[in-house]
């Protein structure tokens, strides 16, 4: 009877994966299939597997797109962690001023900001500063969100770390700036590689800026799939070998951080 | 050493040193105000404009916001981003509660298999409403082939308007489920098994330790799962951008896609700037529930880690 239960729950639960996975197993097997087997109807299962469409993508400016998105990620990560750090840290030690919440919660509302609301004067602003369809506007704009997050999920892990260890350095003589770079900041390697990761994934997906944000020269890999139909007709199995290789990375950051997935994904208010 | 001694070498060093909390706060807070101040102030003032393609922008008041409120596409977009946040975020929560109470049991792989369901909500809804198209595509569609085989019927998923709602509200499910799966089973963990175990004791149903136990637990994470779905739904753009376009016609326009073709199809650009303003009061008062609703447990957090010796 328990075993039956046992057996049972494993059913379901495969069921239940097999559901969620499928989607991304097909796109997979799509992304290497010769061209005739991707339109066949009904769909096949049984192929001579090709990297056909590999090749196609690796000779397509997809791959530059890819670079752009890699650049613009990365900068606008590495720009917020800095500052995300900062003032993580200084809401989580110095954090008692008056109204100090207020401007907290004021951080956390941007994250929420709509994008399509910010799109139409950054649009016209960057039109007007010569800075339209360049890395560097949306390297600034995806900080918004980058910043925003940073302090709040990086605020929880400094207020983890016991204040006795800075304390205790601060006794010794060290200032408060050594103390928070020397003692503090290598305490929370953890939090700072996971709001990287969480950075790194939400500026790789971004769509609605970079689409209306770029033209040529900034366009990011989420944007460039779009155009996949424009330029490329359906060549869905194209489309699925490009999908493949922009999904690997964050995958690859989705397993880095499977132990903090809670905390950031509620903005470090759960976990 | 003297037990007066340092405390009073430290309050020194914090003498010498009170520029840096500013210097932690001031880089974050500067950027953050000078990327967001003014584009809001902006499309505020553009919203009460005529600006548009090739005319000028002289004073026009709220007519941008009268003149939506008369477009039926408006009100169609708001019947559809309503439609698909009521359904999208209600199955989620339900998906998502069945799922986690499955996976609470830690049998060997489970933790495995739930790493694999999570994957679907890191990606980028492009990716995932691309692909979902070609599934749904009525020629070669594994999917269309599937809905052939059971109905009999050519089903044409996104080029019917009931279906094609339907469409995005199963792509979005299926991408976040995941998330109310993750919360809810965060949530499970904080449950005291001994509760469980007096409950057993007095013979109560399945049913009723559900409700009785588990549910109270379960408050926090799923008002949270409910506030942070919401928020994406209202201004939901990316998957109705790929797999319908807001098509056929407006069926499955959304009011994020509405601001879109305004601004960037038909130059209204002050119309757009309109109907973004609409959806950042909707979101507004949505962060105003979602931020009251974690003040509580936010400020018992800031209260209790606080830095008791920073003054």
């Amino acid at each position: 009877m328990a075993r039956l239960k046992v057996i049972l729950k494993y059913v379901a639960a495969l069921a239940a994966t097999a559901l969620f996975a499928f989607p991304l197993a097909w796109m997979f097997l799509t992304s290497i299939k010769p061209r005739v087997d991707v339109f066949a109807k009904p769909p096949v299962f049984i192929f001579t597997p090709t990297f056909e469409n590999y090749s196609r993508v690796l000779d397509s400016e997809f791959m530059l797109q890819l670079l752009n998105s890699a650049i613009i990620a990365g900068i606008s990560t590495a720009f917020s962690l800095t500052l995300g750090a900062l003032a993580a840290y200084g809401f989580s030690r110095y954090g008692r001023f008056k109204r100090a919440d207020n401007l907290l919660f004021w951080i956390l509302s941007l994250r929420m900001l709509p994008p399509i609301a910010v799109v139409v004067p950054f649009y016209i602003l960057l039109r007007w500063a010569h800075l339209f369809d360049t890395r560097f506007a949306l390297i600034m704009i995806y900080s918004i969100f980058n910043i925003s997050f940073a302090v709040w999920l990086l605020k929880g892990f400094f207020d983890e770390i016991p204040p006795q260890l800075e304390e205790s350095a601060m006794l010794e003589g060290h200032s408060p700036p050594v103390v928070f770079l020397r003692v503090a900041l290598p305490m929370v390697r953890a939090g700072l590689a996971t709001t990287a990761a969480f950075c790194l994934i939400q500026s790789l997906n971004e769509f609605l800026l970079a689409l209306l944000l770029t033209d040529v020269d900034a366009v990011t890999a989420p944007v460039g799939l779009a155009n996949f139909q424009k330029y490329f007709g359906l060549e869905w199995g194209q489309f699925a070998a490009a999908a493949t290789i922009f999904v690997v990375p964050i995958i690859f950051f989705t397993i880095l951080v499977r132990h903090h997935l809670v905390r950031g994904m509620s903005f470090g208010r759960m976990g | 050493m003297s037990a007066a001694a340092p405390p009073s070498a430290m309050q020194a060093a914090h003498q010498r040193y009170r520029w840096f909390p500013y210097a932690l706060l001031l880089p974050a807070l500067v950027v953050l105000v000078a990327l967001t101040i003014f584009p809001l102030v902006f499309s505020l003032g553009v919203s009460l404009t005529g600006y548009g393609l090739g005319r000028a922008a002289g004073f026009v008041g709220p007519a941008n916001y009268a003149q939506f409120l008369r477009d039926p596409s408006f009100w169609l977009a708001l019947r559809n981003t309503l439609v698909i946040t009521v359904f999208a975020v209600g199955i989620e929560i339900a998906l998502g509660v069945c799922l986690a109470l499955l996976f609470r049991e830690s049998l060997p792989g489970f933790r495995a298999l739930s790493l694999l369901i999570f994957i679907p909500m890191m990606l980028s809804p492009l990716v995932i409403g691309f692909f979902w198209k070609f599934m749904f595509d009525s020629t070669f569609g594994v999917l269309a082939y599937v809905t052939t085989l059971l109905t009999g019927r050519t089903v044409s998923w996104l080029t019917s308007p009931p279906l094609a709602l339907a469409a995005i509200i199963i792509v979005d499910t299926w991408q976040w489920t995941p998330f109310a799966f993750l919360l809810t089973l965060a949530g499970l963990q904080t449950v005291p098994p001994q509760l469980y175990e007096a409950a057993s004791l007095e013979r109560a149903s399945a049913w009723m330790r559900f409700r009785r136990i588990t549910l109270p637990y379960l408050r926090f994470p799923l008002l949270l799962a409910v506030l942070f779905r919401t928020i994406d739904t209202v201004r939901i753009f990316d998957l109705v951008y790929i797999m319908t376009g807001g098509g056929p016609g407006d069926a499955t326009i959304t009011l994020s896609v509405l601001a879109y073709r305004y601004g960037f199809q038909f130059y209204e650009v002050g119309r757009a700037a309109a109907v973004s303003w609409l959806i950042v009061v909707l979101i507004n008062l949505l962060v105003m529930v979602l931020l009251s609703f974690m003040g509580k447990s936010g400020a018992a957090t800031a209260r209790s880690t606080g830095s008791g010796r920073a003054r």
